[in-house]
């Protein structure tokens, strides 16, 4: 188990590495000029010059990477900014802050964005699946089926413009979407952020209905189930701690995935509901032609989906002695 | 049956499990009738499908209640089991009575571990505390025969050999001195030595415990070894019931024939080949008509007027012994003599 | 469309022109319900903004009607400032924010009805100019505070000067730079050394420059040239945490996501012309699309009904939508742009006066200003000098207004004249869908005035490095320019001198002309502003003579803002909303 745990994350570590190196060797085969863009209205030759030496991409390619590796594992110097404590992940001239700085504002609303959801969409998509389970074949199985398949075939943003518009802008109901720190204020932060979880719950939802009713129609049908019941094990027991127990493994496969995705590729949700995240940011790193906060939130994001995935690996050892044990 | 004169322990009569599916409904079980008494061992034979695990099902309401329909009876030690609630069946279910199914890896939870598996069902049906349960479930174990059963209590299934899964399925059912053992198929997954070795310990628990035991199996070897009476299954009716001796040794019924026919045995010559039943398992679906078993019948043109393709053979059971066939006794007679004969040679 | 903070400057910074001034705002009445008519520039007067008296620069700033001191003012805008430093702000959006917390030698008063004019914020007074403009005196405020109670000294405004030189300076204007004189050869303060051409003395500074600048105190006015204290010159790092003297100081940042300004004690009011400080706290909200700030506005709820938007404008796809109701209307200040959106052409490529001129007779004028979105967002243009910029002259060389849809028939006669029939030109866009609809229509139009054309897409971010290469390939090309003051100069000098053609410099045309050459430097030192004014719109006409580009549009821009924010007026001289100004209501 420890021996397989020490395998993933040196696994995860190369992933990582590669990832890095292709997002910054790429930018630079985009053809465009982030010193054109940090030089003023008028820009002569020499200040373009000055320019490149103040966003250290005068050196060439591998050395700026080799600068940007050493960073993250003994920090960096930057003359007349000042000392970037490792794990630095370069400094943003963009911002004028270290990217690492920057992208901790960024965290927060992007995990309580995922969190909130996965929430919402676990209760309900679980709850849903659970119900149509077991009863198989009865209007609510059928009725959370068709709903679940309605659900997977929308897309955020069309969900989330209809439930803006009709939800914040005719009805009233909800608040427009907003960020207020949980330790700020928790009403705020719950009111500002219900309408995402809840467009993103309609979402994700479907899957994890459908997931968990499949899984457990099959869990039920396994024999071990049956055993158990002729142990003379309630219904209730037999469901919860053998059936569902089974069950839970896909679940929590896609629940990684989902998280990783959420968390790593909130692009689209934040741009949809004009919430300030690791998403946002990426898109302006783009636009920015910023490279360090580039790197830095590819970095970032590549690692939550890859430390999701090898989470996901532990609980599911964690749930089947099968694999931990083997 | 030894003795009717007092009420058996188990008794099942004019049982019929029917499942409704989307081609419509499934008889597989089609007026079923037998006794056990307390102590005795009843071997259930017969091919997949002829409705002998599904009785079984029915006996510890493992059905599918919504899509089953049952009717008939079964009183176990007095106790209507049909009409019982889902509560009442859960205070009987592995403690009056208690199941061993066929494939141990299957059957036992991957996720939870032998000894916890063995303990709850002691902790459910006698309220013991968890060490309580626990040095139970180590005592099961050292009885069915696990080597230091005081450390692989904890393990998983995973890491138990296919024999010892097997003797832990055995300690599991047997955790409560259940009156009533169904043992299905225990020892179809296992090679010989083990298989041996598990039929061995049934018995000596039977010994000790006085169990009655439903032995289901397919093998005809395997009755041999355990059974006092046998009750052969064919498309969800009994074809043929009587002691062990009578059904081994004077069968009547072609279809018992024929499974003694396809029984390896020790002292079988090598070079003669089996002589399997020909043809496949009725479909429940939409069974033969008359006896169930004439389409894949040797002896139909030996009855007179087509009896066999129109005519239920009616079950007449003297004393226990009993035959659902056409065939006259002569006629069953002369293939007795000739099949003698073929051995011989 | 997606807007990042480098975008911005390259798309209104670099081509549309970042502190942006124009002379007159054409429809911004006070208390806040400004533009109920629609814009037209056809009728607007070219009104200059005048130099106030040394009372108008005493301060306090002239109240607003209806104002109330208190409450807390929101922003909800697309993009975060791109900095702080002012020697970095060059952006006329980022300047309009930080005139609450930064404060120059001059800045613009604006009374409650709009006008505007130039007034000494931290001096006494607007400037003292002698020897035609070559020397500038001012004499700085007594007791100005900065957010720790320190006073400004003089040693400041001269650092403030003196650090523009230094080496991480790259973005913001660079005027002070090459005027002064031994600019060339300093190198900044930080080596203990001054630049000689800046001497104070007492509390006055005298500025000695190369050449004579009549509109040097205008230039100074720009956010560019705010104070920085000596004491607290973090340098490189100065960007992230300014210090403020203005009535406001900032509690907190977070990158692209929020900056919360709240009062600074030291401050105050009797001493600032310019700024009101009416809300105790401020807070600036980023990361909101134009069409996400609209509907938050149309909605009005909570927060949002104290709100305004310094950059975002209503959304194109709810400009029917807003414009056409009278009571959302009553909450947009619409303005003119002072920026002029033109097509240089290429005058080492394109020799022939007549070929030009057949390009700016064949223009469809009529047909872009339908594809981009009709009378409420732009204004056709006839001159490079807009008609709200001091300087301006009316004419209409080629017949754009009278003649909207083009006149192919004349051009054709004109290339024949020309023995240019079916001339190739390339024409080079900005990547994006709507350069993509506007080059098919500007094809069209003049491939039937006998023109070949080739169209090129270029990408965004390098548009600009690619038309500024003195041997670029292309005849025709989209760019833009908004004046940094509002002076003729400061439209006219950069692009179209002679002087400037450089390698990634700004006289895309190339335009080399001797006349024009000799014009620009007698108008560059005429002290007189009515004659300096009449001399810039001779040149501009000149230039349209030699038709070195096509005039194309001005925008207009439509701000909207929530029910509860009052006193929303236009800073002409800043060309932005004057958030100084803004209060809320209860």
């Amino acid at each position: 188990m420890f021996r397989f745990l020490i395998r993933r994350v040196i696994g995860a570590l190369v992933i990582l590495l590669v990832i890095s190196a292709v997002t910054f060797f790429l930018f630079y085969a985009i053809p465009r000029d982030p010193a054109r863009m940090a030089c003023g209205k008028v820009c002569d030759a020499e200040l373009l010059e000055q320019v490149r030496v103040n966003l250290g991409i005068a050196d060439p390619m591998p050395v700026q990477y080799w600068h940007w590796l050493q960073g993250i594992f003994v920090g960096r110097d930057y003359t007349g900014i000042g000392h970037c404590n490792a794990p630095c992940l370069g400094y943003s001239f963009t911002n004028s802050e270290p990217v690492f700085e920057t992208i901790k504002t960024d965290l927060p609303t992007t995990i309580s964005l995922a969190l909130g959801a996965a929430f919402f969409f676990l209760i309900i998509g679980v709850g849903a699946g659970m119900i149509a389970a077991v009863k198989q074949g009865t209007w609510m199985d059928k009725t959370a089926s068709s709903l679940s398949l309605l659900g997977s075939s929308l897309q955020i943003y069309f969900v989330g413009y209809i439930a803006m518009f009709f939800l914040v802008q005719q009805l009233g109901v909800l608040d427009p979407p907003s960020y207020t720190p949980f330790t700020e204020n928790p009403g705020a932060w719950v009111s500002g952020l219900l309408l995402p979880w809840l467009v993103l719950s309609i979402i994700f939802t479907a899957n994890y209905t459908r997931m968990t009713r499949s899984q457990l129609v099959e869990q039920l049908s396994e024999d071990y189930v049956r055993t158990a019941r002729a142990k003379g094990l309630s219904g209730r027991n037999v469901f919860f701690r053998f059936a569902w127990r089974g069950a839970m493994g896909p679940i929590v496969t896609i629940f990684g995935i989902d998280m990783g995705t959420l968390i790593g590729g909130a692009i689209i949700t934040e741009s949809t509901f004009s919430l300030q995240g690791l998403g946002t940011r990426a898109v302006r790193a783009v636009t920015d032609s910023d490279l360090p906060m580039l790197l830095g939130v590819t970095v970032v994001a590549a690692t939550a989906i890859v430390f999701a995935n090898i989470l996901v690996d532990l609980v599911y050892a964690l749930i089947d002695p099968r694999i931990r044990l083997a | 049956m030894t003795s009717t004169d007092q009420q058996p322990f188990l008794s099942v009569r004019d049982l019929k499990v029917h499942f409704s599916t989307e081609d419509g409904i499934v008889k597989a079980v089609d007026g079923l009738s037998f006794d056990l008494a307390k102590g005795q061992t009843l071997g259930i034979v017969g091919e997949s499908g002829s409705g002998k695990s599904v009785t079984n099902l029915a006996i510890l309401g493992l059905h599918d209640r919504k899509r089953t329909s049952l009717d008939g009876e079964i009183l176990l030690d007095g106790k209507e089991l049909l009409t019982a609630t889902e509560r009442e069946l859960e205070k009987l279910r592995g403690n009056k009575m208690a199941m061993i199914f066929q494939d141990a890896l299957a059957s036992l939870s991957p996720y939870h571990t032998v000894g916890r598996q063995i303990a709850e069902t002691y902790r459910k049906h006698t309220g013991a505390s968890k060490q309580e349960a626990r040095a139970r479930a180590v005592e099961m174990l050292r009885r069915v025969g696990i080597p230091q059963p005081d450390i692989r209590v904890d393990d998983y299934p995973h890491q138990f050999s296919g024999g010892m899964r097997q003797r832990a399925m055995i300690a599991m059912a047997l955790v409560c001195d259940p009156e009533l053992l169904i043992a299905d198929e225990p020892t179809t997954a296992l090679d010989v030595t083990v298989q041996a070795q598990i039929m061995d310990l049934l018995k000596d628990l039977q010994q000790e415990f006085g169990t009655s035991i439903i032995f289901i199996t397919h093998d005809l070897g395997v009755i041999a070894d355990i059974a006092d009476d046998v009750l052969v299954m064919y498309g969800g009716r009994c074809v043929e019931r009587g002691t062990k001796k009578e059904v081994l040794r004077t069968p009547r019924h072609p279809y018992t024939w024929g499974l003694l026919g396809s029984m390896p045995s020790l002292d079988h010559p090598v070079d003669v080949p089996l002589n399997p039943i020909p043809g496949s398992p009725p479909s429940l679906l939409n069974p033969p008509s008359g006896c169930r078993f004439h389409p894949r019948c040797a002896f139909t043109e030996k009855v007179a007027g087509g009896l066999c393709a129109t005519e239920r053979p009616v079950l007449d059971v003297v004393d226990g012994r009993g035959s659902a066939c056409h065939l006259t006794a002569e006629q069953r007679a002369d293939f007795l003599a000739d099949l003698a004969g073929s051995r011989q040679n | 469309m997606s807007f990042s903070r480098r975008n911005f400057l390259i798309a209104t910074g670099v081509a549309a022109g970042s502190t942006m001034a124009l002379s007159a705002c054409s429809s911004g009445n006070a208390g806040g319900n400004s533009a109920s008519k629609a814009p037209s520039m056809d009728k607007a007067e070219a009104a200059t903004i005048t130099v106030g008296t040394k009372a108008d620069s005493q301060g306090p700033a002239p109240e607003m009607p209806g104002a109330k001191k208190g409450g807390t003012l929101y922003t909800l805008d697309q993009i975060d400032f791109d900095h702080l430093d002012p020697a970095q702000i060059y952006s006329s959006y980022t300047g309009a924010g930080a005139v609450l917390f930064l404060r120059g030698l001059t800045g613009y008063r604006v009374d409650s009805k709009g006008n505007t004019t130039l007034v000494g914020d931290l001096a006494t007074d607007a400037g003292t100019m002698k020897d035609g403009g070559k020397t500038w005196s001012f004499t700085l405020k007594d007791g100005i505070k900065w957010e720790d109670g320190a006073v400004v000294t003089i040693e400041d405004v001269r650092h403030t000067f003196e650090r523009l030189f230094a080496d991480f300076v790259t973005e913001g204007p660079r005027y002070p730079q090459n005027w002064l004189e031994g600019g060339d050869k300093y190198k900044g303060p930080y080596e203990g050394k001054h630049l000689k051409s800046i001497e104070v003395s007492g509390n006055t500074i005298t500025f000695r420059l190369k050449e004579g600048h009549a509109d040097f105190n205008y230039m100074l006015a720009m956010r560019g040239f705010a104070i920085v204290p000596k004491k607290h010159d973090t340098q490189k790092k100065y960007d992230k945490r300014p210090y403020s003297c203005g009535p406001y100081k900032i509690e907190s940042r977070s990158i692209d996501k929020s900056l919360t300004l709240v009062r600074n004690e030291h401050w105050e009011a009797g001493k600032d012309p310019v700024r009101n400080g009416y809300p105790d706290k401020i807070v600036m909200q980023f990361g909101y699309q134009s069409l996400a700030s609209t509907d938050r506005y149309i909605a009005d709820r909570g927060n949002d009904q104290f709100a305004l938007s310094l950059l975002n404008e209503v959304a194109s796809e709810r400009v029917q939508k807003v414009m056409g109701d009278a009571k959302l209307k009553q909450r947009v200040m619409t303005q003119v742009d002072t920026t002029c959106f033109y097509f240089p052409i290429n005058m080492t490529r394109i020799k022939d006066q007549k070929v030009r001129q057949a390009i700016n007779w064949a223009w469809p004028a009529q047909q872009l200003k339908q594809q981009r979105g009709g009378s409420q967002v732009t204004e056709t243009a006839t001159t490079i000098i807009s008609p709200l910029t001091p300087g301006h002259t009316d004419f209409d060389l080629y017949g754009k207004k009278t003649k909207p849809m083009g006149d192919p028939e004349k051009a054709k006669a004109l290339l024949k004249e020309a023995g240019k029939e079916g001339q190739k030109l390339v024409i080079a866009f900005q990547q994006s869908d709507k350069a993509v609809k506007e080059a098919v229509t500007i094809k069209n139009a003049l491939e039937k005035a006998g023109f070949k054309v080739v169209t090129k897409q270029v990408d965004k971010t390098t548009f600009y490095s690619e038309i500024g290469q003195l041997d670029n390939e292309f005849d025709l090309f989209a760019a833009g320019w908004g004046p940094d003051w509002p002076a003729g100069y400061a439209v006219i000098f950069p692009c179209w001198d002679g002087s400037q053609i450089s390698e990634g410099g700004v006289n895309w045309a190339q335009l080399n002309d001797t006349g024009v050459n000799k014009a620009i430097a007698a108008a560059s030192v005429e002290t007189d502003p009515e004659k300096a004014n009449k001399a810039w719109g001779e040149i501009d006409r000149q230039i349209m003579e030699l038709a070195a580009c096509v005039p194309d549009y001005h925008p207009i821009r439509n701000y909207f803002y929530g029910s509860k924010v009052g006193g929303v007026v236009w800073n002409a001289g800043d060309t932005a909303i004057a958030l100084g100004k803004v209060f809320v209501k209860a």
